[in-house]
């Protein structure tokens, strides 16, 4: 296999990684491949594409903020906005640090921006309600009100990693708002237990002339739509654990008895065994 | 470590991925291992676990698993015929005492398979080894239950057995594949739970061997514990601990609101507490 293609393999399965352990997958393909020359020459965008995917969190240099990594506040090759202080940094993806943090060129029409701010203040009061580690933020891309929330919780000593990862789209001409939420969970004690599940979801909501007003239905929606997604997960272990799992062995055979084994190996294999060495 | 080797180098970083990759992608990731390493093909097919595949004996009527352990090129072996399909003149076969003892182990392990999943392919593969012999119990039962949920349960039990006279070592290497899968509705909604994967155990005992028979009872005892165990643990982190770790990610009840229920229970109990003083 040409080194170009081993590197395109390792990307798809790099792109697999649960929640938290890009570095070990990424370790285990570097040794794998074999070749760091090439693969640091190659890896770069697929390590972008992997941050991007899972929303992660990162410290805004020279600032007191947190922002997500995502394709919504990617504004130049390496370059992120943090809509919260209004600064663009440069981002490495290899070593997730961020460095030359500068001030945002506001483009941005300020009808739009009042509403940003509005829907992030609402974002943060459901975080806080709900989210014990999770970060959110509202970003505008495309015309559009791009709402990323991650909640991840990391426990590799204890053999577990997982994380929540929900975006939202809202348009304010149509006023849809459209999105989807995704949970992993990794389990890896002796093992290797993998929880995939997600939604999606599509609603509309018309913006009003208060932009307050809007921000406050559009996160109601989220907070709702989140809150159904938990419960029907909630649904899904119970009938899998209730229905599926049961279906599949029994805890005891119908008797309630274990197997007896002597009997059918003394009267039936044995008398076979002992015919056949005779 | 100069003589760290470099395909054992690999072959561990391929096994730590295997254990860190979706298990719902199992046999999709491993075809990609096996084009990016395949001087280790051999190594990679013996280490890893994939969901069993049924196979169909046409001369005997019946089906069975096929795995790693019964396969001579690309050909597999029936345990009820003994033979190679394709077939194959010169595929290997245990010896005529373990072929007995192969033929026991699979009827005594049917019997075992309709007690406790009442349904399901089961398939018993022994092995010569120097002085001793190995082996491979398998069971798989798929559920295709409701068209909301469907599950399998594949069993992967794989035994060394060190006779020494009238007593045998038996080591356990035990792997139960477990995937599940539920679609819910809630009005207009769709959402889908992909709750898969596998747990590993071992389990070692000497116990006495009065003929040769024996063997299968020893073995039956120690799968039979090992998956009592074993089904324990599954529903313990499946149904238990993840979903737990899901209602860690995103508390359903407001934490602003328990937070000032709190500060008020404390306000209050503070007032209390100087109105006695």
């Amino acid at each position: 296999m040409s080194v170009d293609n081993k590197i395109a393999k390792a990307a798809s399965l790099l792109l697999q990684s649960p929640p938290g352990e890009v570095d070990d997958v990424f370790n285990d393909i570097r040794g794998i491949v074999n070749d760091d020359g090439a693969l640091q020459e190659h890896i770069e965008p697929v390590l972008a594409e992997s941050n991007m995917q899972q929303f992660l969190i990162v410290d805004v240099p020279e600032r007191q903020s947190k922002v997500l990594i995502t394709p919504y506040n990617k504004v130049g090759e390496t370059q992120y906005l943090d809509p919260r202080t209004r600064t663009v940094f440069t981002f490495d993806h290899l070593h997730r640090i961020g460095s030359e943090a500068q001030e945002a060129e506001e483009t941005e029409d300020p009808t739009n921006l009042s509403l940003q701010e509005a829907l992030q203040k609402e974002l943060d009061k459901y975080i806080l309600a709900h989210y014990g580690a999770g970060v959110g933020n509202v970003f505008f891309d495309e015309g559009r009100m791009i709402t990323c929330i991650v909640s991840n919780r990391f426990s590799p000593t204890n053999f577990w990693n997982g994380s929540w990862r929900a975006v939202w789209s809202y348009d304010p001409i149509t006023g849809e708002l459209n999105g989807s939420a995704k949970v992993r969970v990794h389990y890896f004690e002796d093992g290797n237990v993998q929880l995939d599940t997600q939604t999606d979801f599509a609603v509309d909501v018309t913006k009003e002339l208060d932009d307050d007003i809007t921000a406050r239905r559009v996160v109601k929606f989220i907070r709702n739509y989140e809150a159904d997604f938990q419960q029907s997960i909630g649904d899904g272990y119970r009938q899998l654990a209730e229905k599926t799992f049961k279906g599949l062995r029994r805890t005891l055979p119908v008797t309630r008895t274990k197997m007896d084994w002597e009997k059918i190996a003394n009267y039936k294999i044995g008398g076979e065994l002992a015919n056949a060495e005779n | 470590m100069a003589d760290y080797d470099e395909n054992e180098q690999q072959m561990d970083c391929a096994l730590d991925l295997m254990r860190r990759l979706p298990p719902q992608s199992v046999e999709e990731n491993l075809v990609t291992l096996l084009e990016a390493l395949p001087e280790l093909t051999e190594d990679l097919l013996s280490a890893v676990d994939q969901p069993l595949k049924v196979r169909q004996d046409s001369a005997e009527g019946k089906e069975y698993l096929v795995c790693d352990y019964n396969r001579d090129g690309d050909s597999y072996r029936s345990p009820w015929s003994n033979a190679y399909d394709p077939p194959l003149a010169d595929g290997s076969l245990p010896s005529d005492r373990l072929r007995k003892l192969e033929v026991a182990a699979n009827e005594a392990f049917n019997t075992y398979k309709e007690l406790y999943y009442e349904g399901g392919v089961s398939s018993v593969y022994l092995w010569d080894m120097d002085d001793s012999f190995a082996g491979v119990v398998l069971i798989k039962k798929v559920n295709d239950g409701t068209v909301r949920s469907k599950g399998s349960w594949d069993s992967i039990h794989v035994i060394e057995v060190l006779e020494k006279g009238r007593q045998a070592r038996y080591k356990l290497t035990s792997t139960v594949m477990l995937y599940t899968v539920a679609s819910g509705a809630k009005g207009d909604r769709q959402s889908e739970i992909n709750l898969s994967g596998s747990l590993t155990r071992q389990d070692e005992r000497d116990l006495p061997v009065g003929d040769a028979g024996a063997h299968v009872a020893n073995i039956g005892h120690m799968v039979e514990d090992m998956e009592f165990k074993m089904r324990n643990a599954l529903q313990e982190v499946y149904f238990g601990k993840t979903h737990d770790i899901v209602n860690g990610l995103r508390s359903a009840t407001d934490l602003s609101e328990a937070k000032n229920r709190e500060r008020m229970q404390r306000d209050l109990f503070g007032q209390l507490k100087s109105r006695k003083e």
